[in-house]
């Protein structure tokens, strides 16, 4: 965790020269950028390492107790080992908070912004992880 | 007498230097296997070498530093060119769900030129006395530029024995401009492939030219332009990439790989859709 602080440090002293939210190189025309959907207290049911971008899927209960199943995408794997993830940073079982940018479709499925771990903790996405939509990998980056 | 701020300078030079050890603690050991995206080279490391593009290199999005890239311009289509080009759907307007982009649903290699811009991270140039090679991090694919003074072939995808095949990254000869600037002109390119993520195509025929120019020991730059009169009304830049000298010389692996695509687009792209206004935006 205080690793996950250190680089999230560097990270976010990069954020004042950000130049704005910009399409992730995958395209996020598919999704509401406008604002985030909050998963509160959500069960991660899987970790997928992939190229070209990692899943994350989890399950979370909305306020009548249906269970949702959410299936969200990353930045890419050598993108967001770059500012620290790895391929065990979250994973099945965890209760977190995610913050995701839905399909316009409404489906249960977007664009990951970011994690809250129990421990008060946060990763972001590269691409999408600032709280606009933008870019978050700007420290690792020009 | 004591001054009043020494105190407090000692201080902050404390909080400093615990601040110091604590980094230089919680450092892991370094690995000669392991691509260190933040221990950048410093400063242009000097002069170029002369007619010396060797070496493993950082570009965008490599977490190097490199100088921002500039995008490819607006080309001017032929009726031809924009007959194919509106057959194209690039994935930023389409998103994964509903491009046509052949290396987004199958990863079917980009080809030159969009290999030489799209997910140019690493790039490694060797060089050979009669071949220039240029490896890249990307695909794991490597690219063979001949510098025996051969000129390109003018026969490629025509009928007859003595015909040569179209291929992803067609047939390249490179020169020393200068002393610092080596050109590669390619001819020959498979034409099933597009020119550049935004969907703009290229025959056969077309002629890309690379300009490597490096510019001090930890700098190089790479400029590309296109010309396909049959596509186009006139040449047009492909972009300008920008990459950094990697200390170490390392790179990560990074490819892709069509099982994962496969399940990347069932779980995740195909679900999620194309955005419902796509069509009526220009590309």
């Amino acid at each position: 965790m205080k690793t996950k602080v250190l680089v999230m440090a560097a990270v976010f002293a990069g954020l004042a020269s950000i130049d704005g939210p910009v399409l992730a190189h995958h395209g996020a025309a598919a999704y509401d950028m406008s604002k985030p959907v909050v998963l509160k207290n959500a069960v991660v049911t899987e970790f997928i390492w992939i190229n070209p971008h990692p899943l994350i899927k989890a399950d979370f209960k909305d306020e009548q107790g249906n269970v949702q199943h959410w299936t969200m995408e990353m930045g890419s794997t050598v993108s967001a080992q770059l500012i620290g993830w790895t391929r065990t940073t979250v994973a099945p079982g965890d209760i977190v908070t995610l913050y995701v940018w839905q399909a316009k479709t409404r489906v249960p499925v977007g664009r990951f912004n970011k994690v809250e771990f129990s421990d008060g903790t946060t990763m972001r996405d590269t691409q999408t992880g600032a709280d606009d939509g933008g870019r978050a990998d700007t420290g690792v980056r020009q | 007498m004591r001054h009043p701020y020494t105190g407090a300078i000692a201080g902050v030079a404390g909080v400093l230097v615990l601040a110091a050890l604590a980094a230089a603690q919680g450092d892991p050991p370094r690995s000669p296997w392991k691509y260190y995206p933040m221990d950048r080279a410093v400063g242009d490391g000097g002069p170029a070498p002369k007619r010396d593009l060797s070496g493993t290199w950082a570009g965008p999005s490599s977490g190097a530093g490199a100088p921002r890239s500039k995008a490819e311009e607006q080309p001017s289509l032929t009726p031809l060119g924009k007959q194919l080009y509106d057959r194209n759907k690039p994935i930023g307007k389409f998103s994964p769900g509903g491009t046509n982009d052949p290396h987004t649903r199958y990863c079917d290699p980009f080809g030159v030129p969009q290999n030489m811009v799209q997910e140019i991270r690493g790039m490694t140039i060797a060089t050979l006395p009669n071949r220039t090679f240029v490896l890249l991090q990307y695909m794991d694919l490597w690219r063979e530029v001949w510098t025996d003074g051969r000129t390109l072939p003018t026969n490629v995808g025509g009928r007859g024995r003595d015909t040569l095949d179209p291929k992803y990254n067609g047939y390249s000869v490179g020169r020393w401009e200068d002393d610092y600037t080596f050109v590669v002109d390619t001819t020959g390119l498979a034409p099933q492939t597009w020119a550049t993520k935004s969907g703009y195509p290229h025959s056969v025929e077309a002629k890309v030219q690379e300009r490597f120019h490096r510019t001090s020991k930890h700098d190089l730059s790479l400029t590309i332009t296109m010309d396909d009169p049959k596509f186009y009304t006139r040449p047009f830049s492909i972009g300008e990439t920008h990459f950094r000298w990697i200390p170490n010389q390392q790179l990560d692996d990074f490819t892709c790989i069509p099982s994962e695509v496969q399940q990347y687009l069932k779980e995740m792209g195909d679900p999620a859709g194309s955005d419902p206004d796509a069509a009526r935006r220009p590309n």
